[in-house]
């Protein structure tokens, strides 16, 4: 309980540090550009370049369970599921770019799921064992729900995992063919924002996608921002519910990965802040005499990380304790100050996030 | 796309005029509703030069600006939940009149004049009974309300009046919202929008189209006629993120409702969400801005069929020019385009305001 009123007084203490800051700056197209470049090859790249590595070797662990179910080779698929998932968490917030194509994104990851309609449409599959599900084409057409990780999860993790890959090879062919598609999918991504980049570095041509680096920088500045509220309404208050926490609202609960996802979306967001080498956020806002503000996002980070860290795993095992209820609405009140001090610093740096798009009637 | 570029020059081979020199300098070009940068809302007029014309501070956040057909004024209208329509005088640039709604009622953000100037026509919110309505105004009796009539659904949003100058073709949004719970939609899981024709004398529903019932969750609620009747549709959808709904309609009298969607992929990349419509000058094409997708789409109005797209950041108001196939577009982010299907270029109207805005929901253009 000590801990939390510490907890409590950290983060509400530095949210109030950070709103007495009066600083007003203009940053230079230059100094955009720079922030641009340095987010998108030390932060994005670096993490879509994670998840294309880690989805390939997932492809060959699950190849080798298949060929080999044993539970060796099922605990290596496991293992190899949580590292791609985490490189996923460590991606989730990029939400614009080469990801956006043909809701590769909800393809990749099918959640929050309210309906349940990955475990309905993979049951038919798996009970229909139609080879021909399996084909690339087959999943142009597929049903979203059953692309991407959590079809793989409900597949590695199941409770009787290996003797139902054992007794029903079509299962881990299914799970296979979604491996190859998630591998194709990240693969993709990757590549195409190699070339996408470019938007970032050359702003003078007539057909670019923006048109000032400032521009640039908005899609960027969503992608550290807009992602705090999905995380705090979806990954916290929706599982929290009213009264009685509901443990299947969890991300990621069946891989025991819930409080983990969160850690990396937090982490993450802190790397793109003040972790990317050369110019970055953080130091922006230093550069525009804001040292107070920068300092404080930076603590309300650290905030965040401390309390997530004393939470107990598996979560959805404790969810519904009583501190542990307490601690995750922290976080969530944490998040939302957290999200004030950005929109402070977007005020301060005149970037103006979305009128039409994010407001409109 | 090739053959849609082509099947769309030979379209404007028979109407195309030619272009107007520029238009006299210092004569207005668009009106829209917008933010300023010290976060008041204002309307902001800006002449065909791209000089500022003239500002007018608004109490609270606008919608659309309606042209008032013989007179230089304009109603600007308050947006959901607001309670006010500025009359204003473009050519003195003072206030003529600001109107309130009645106790109990809110405008949605958009009316329009009938098309003698006599009578202004909005859509309204009985807030208690959360039903939707049409008001009218008279001019003649310094706006005061002479009809009202059931819009036929509820949330009604954009109206136009057909060529018949009696029936008003009206957008019933189908969502439920009530002041006291700010902008919050209450009632998604029944929501059932259509497109109402109402008999602007008697009040009559002389018909109305309704949105399939697996598609009730796409709100129509923004239309545009052209001189034929034809009216086109902006749809937005309130179901699930990951689906792919088409997300725009055209209607003709009479007949069924056409939902169309753009190839892949660009009909996703429209985030299920459109926010303006508007026919060219020669009411063969329209344009259909997706602010969440920064993308304008253009389509033929005879077959519903996608020509094209067009970049534009946080691009939403749209509006015609005096040119067949030729669009203005403005955006959050406070710039202003001009866009030609026929070349595919599009130009950026240099503004000189003495500080910046971002262009709220939709464009009026003075062509």
């Amino acid at each position: 309980m000590s801990l939390l009123t510490n907890s409590k007084t950290l983060i509400i203490g530095l949210a109030s540090a950070a709103i007495s800051i009066q600083a007003h700056g203009t940053v230079s197209q230059e100094q955009w550009r720079d922030l641009n470049m340095s987010i998108v090859n030390g932060h994005i790249l670096p993490a879509y370049q994670a998840l294309s590595e880690s989805s390939t070797a997932l492809e060959e662990n699950t190849l080798s369970l298949c060929k080999d179910p044993q539970t060796a080779t099922l605990d290596a698929a496991k293992t190899q599921f949580r590292a791609t998932l985490s490189a996923w968490q460590g991606a989730q917030h990029i939400t614009f770019g080469p990801i956006e194509l043909l809701m590769r994104s909800y393809s990749i990851q099918f959640w929050p799921d309210k309906k349940n309609l990955t475990s309905k449409q993979l049951n038919k599959i798996l009970q229909a064992e139609d080879p021909g599900s399996l084909s690339e084409k087959a999943f142009q057409t597929a049903s979203i729900a059953v692309k991407g990780l959590p079809a793989m999860e409900r597949i590695l993790f199941a409770e009787n995992a290996l003797e139902l890959i054992q007794t029903n090879p079509f299962r881990c062919q299914f799970l296979h063919a979604v491996s190859d598609y998630v591998k194709l999918q990240s693969r993709n991504t990757y590549n195409e924002w190699n070339a996408f980049k470019d938007e970032f570095a050359h702003l003078e041509s007539e057909e670019g996608l923006y048109e000032t680096a400032q521009e640039a920088s908005i899609d960027l500045m969503k992608a550290q921002i807009e992602p705090l509220e999905v995380i705090r309404d979806l990954k916290i208050l929706r599982p929290l519910a009213k009264s009685t926490a509901k443990p299947r609202r969890l991300e990621s609960w069946r891989s025991n990965h819930s409080l983990q996802n969160m850690q990396l979306n937090i982490q993450s967001l802190h790397h793109m802040y003040s972790g990317v080498a050369g110019a970055n956020l953080k130091a922006l806002l230093e550069e525009q005499g804001a040292i107070d503000l920068a300092q404080g996002i930076e603590e309300q980070f650290v905030g965040l990380e401390k309390i997530l860290n004393d939470i107990p795993t598996p979560l959805h095992q404790h969810i519904k304790d009583v501190s542990v209820r307490e601690k995750l609405l922290l976080v969530s009140e944490g998040i939302e100050l957290l999200g004030k001090s950005f929109a402070q610093a977007m005020k301060l740096l005149d970037v103006q996030l979305g009128f039409n798009s994010r407001d409109g009637d | 796309m090739g053959i849609n570029r082509r099947q769309f020059s030979l379209l404007l081979a028979g109407s195309l005029i030619a272009p107007k020199l520029l238009a006299k300098q210092g004569s207005p070009l668009i009106a829209s509703a917008a933010k300023n940068s010290s976060g008041q809302y204002e309307l902001t007029i800006v002449d065909s030069g791209g000089n500022e014309y003239w500002r007018h501070p608004l109490t609270a956040r606008a919608h659309h600006v309606e042209q008032h057909p013989t007179e230089p004024l304009l109603a600007v209208v308050g947006r959901r939940p607001e309670t006010f329509i500025d009359i204003v005088d473009y050519q003195h640039k003072s206030l003529h009149t600001r109107i309130l709604s009645q106790n109990g009622r809110h405008f949605y953000g958009h009316a329009i004049f009938s098309p003698d100037g006599r009578y202004l026509i909005s859509t309204e919110n009985a807030v208690e009974e959360g039903t939707g309505l049409i008001v009218i105004r008279d001019k003649q009796q310094n706006y005061s309300v002479v009809a009202e009539h059931p819009s036929g659904g509820i949330g009604p949003h954009e109206l136009k009046s057909m060529p018949d100058g009696e029936t008003l073709v009206v957008a019933n949004g189908g969502i439920q919202t009530h002041p006291a719970q700010g902008r919050k939609k209450l009632n998604l899981d029944t929501m059932k929008p259509s497109l109402a024709y109402i008999n602007a004398r008697s009040g009559e529903i002389v018909e109305q189209v309704y949105m399939p019932e697996e598609l009730h969750q796409l709100s129509i609620r923004h239309i545009d006629i052209n001189g034929t009747g034809r009216v086109a549709i902006a749809l937005q959808y309130q179901g699930e993120p990951y689906e792919n709904p088409p997300l725009v309609a055209f209607h003709s009298q009479g007949k069924a409702l056409e939902l169309v969607r753009a190839p892949e992929p660009v009909n996703s990349a429209m985030k299920q969400y459109c926010g303006s419509v508007r026919f060219d000058s020669s009411g063969e094409v329209v344009a259909i801005s997706s602010p969440r997708g920064n993308l304008i789409t253009f389509w033929r109005q005879d077959k519903g069929a996608y020509l094209s797209k067009v970049t534009s950041r946080d691009g939403c108001g749209v509006a015609k020019t005096d040119r067949p196939g030729e669009f203005l577009i403005s955006s959050g982010r406070g710039h202003c385009y001009r866009f030609n299907l026929h070349t595919q270029k599009k130009q950026k109207v240099p503004l000189q305001l003495s500080s910046s805005v971002a262009w709220d929901n939709h464009l009026n253009s003075f062509y």
